[in-house]
């Protein structure tokens, strides 16, 4: 039976660590429900994980005992479980498309790196112009940027 | 930025091919087409557009010599290349217009005027440019530049516009620009663009309009 309670612990950080990736997958239909799960546990993650953690190990403190092979199945299962809650804070979708701390900027006249017919999205306000090239956006997906005084997020 | 407070915003997943943003300052997420909060503590706010272009970089460049332009991060190995569009036209879809109307990747540019939505897809604007119609109550212009790629709508009250050759008339023989500047001094207001793809564009616009010549 605590064999059992902590395999389902363990169940439990590998489904908060997985279900919103399975959910927020690219090239699948995402659903309103399914994306409200994702949500919950991106939001509540953190707290189920360590509850969890906090009873696995509660749970392995009553099974130590015994051959070696008891105990290293034992602490298997809760590294599994740390190993998942970490995992879980991390975002793989800004390690597939790194994001844009610091942006820089450069004089229109000196920006070599864009060609005359690379399309480009644009802001002006007030007395200030940015460009930013749809090549570079295609890959940041997010920029932050305040022009003429309004803060802004360019997406794409 | 949203009821006074700055929010910075992180790339967080995806929802029908329409990417989702976080906020760091209350872990709202955010629909990136729609600019609203969907979930969280700003579920129902909205981001406010900007007005904004979308045009080939020479032009721009005349348009604003003094501009400046985001660099590449030298952190990125690879950007996109040039023809990266073709590329993405080649991935699968999670969803598919309900409607047949045009193709699912067909790139449209939407308007939103007076409740009404209305989508034109690009190759009918750059091959008839000026296109003279009108969105809700409101009668507006679309206007392709001679880059033959970049957009622009306004509203023209009751100005007539017309090619003659590469050039833009009005009916009195008035010149007007891409910039919807007459050479009389006068100036249309401009119209906000939302360049899409056709499944993306109708799945967040249900009942729109698809425009046809008449």
């Amino acid at each position: 039976m605590r064999w059992f309670t902590l395999f389902l612990l363990t169940l439990i950080t590998l489904a908060v660590l997985a279900a919103p990736v399975f959910i927020l997958h690219p090239f699948k239909e995402e659903t309103l429900r399914g994306l409200t799960v994702a949500y919950a546990l991106k939001r509540w993650g953190l707290l189920i994980d360590l509850l969890a953690i906090a009873a696995a190990i509660a749970v392995a403190m009553r099974l130590w005992s015994g051959r070696w092979w008891r105990k290293a199945a034992l602490s298997f299962a809760v590294i599994v479980m740390i190993a998942a809650s970490a995992l879980a804070r991390f975002n793989h979708f800004e390690k597939m498309f790194r994001p844009l701390p610091q942006p820089k900027y450069a004089a229109a006249p000196e920006a070599a790196f864009v060609d005359a017919d690379d399309m480009v999205m644009t802001v002006a306000h007030g007395a200030e112009a940015a460009a930013y090239p749809i090549r570079q956006l295609a890959y940041h997906h997010i920029v932050q940027d305040v022009v003429g005084g309004l803060s802004l997020v360019v997406t794409y | 930025m949203v009821d006074g407070r700055t929010l910075h915003f992180h790339l967080n997943g995806i929802n029908n091919q329409n990417f989702i943003m976080r906020d760091e300052e209350t872990g709202s997420w955010w629909q990136q087409v729609t600019g609203r909060a969907i979930f969280g503590p700003m579920k129902g706010k909205k981001l406010t557009l900007v007005p904004m272009d979308e045009l080939s970089f020479a032009l721009w460049k005349r348009e604003h010599p003094a501009g400046r332009v985001l660099r590449p991060d030298p952190t990125v190995k690879e950007y996109e290349s040039k023809d990266w569009e073709a590329h993405i036209a080649k991935l699968p879809l999670a969803i598919h217009a309900r409607s047949k109307r045009l193709p699912d990747r067909e790139i449209v540019v939407g308007v939103s005027l007076d409740g009404e939505d209305k989508a034109y897809p690009m190759s009918s604007v750059i091959a008839q440019s000026p296109v003279i119609d009108t969105v809700g109550r409101t009668k507006i212009v679309l206007l392709a530049a001679d880059d033959g790629r970049s957009i622009r709508a306004f509203e023209r009250g009751n100005v007539e516009l017309f090619r003659n050759g590469d050039k833009l008339f009005d009916a009195s023989g008035t010149e007007w620009d891409f910039g919807g500047k007459s050479a009389a001094g006068a100036q249309l207001r401009p119209v906000p663009l939302l360049k899409d793809y056709w499944f993306d564009w109708e799945n967040y616009h249900p009942k729109t309009v698809v425009y046809a010549r008449h």
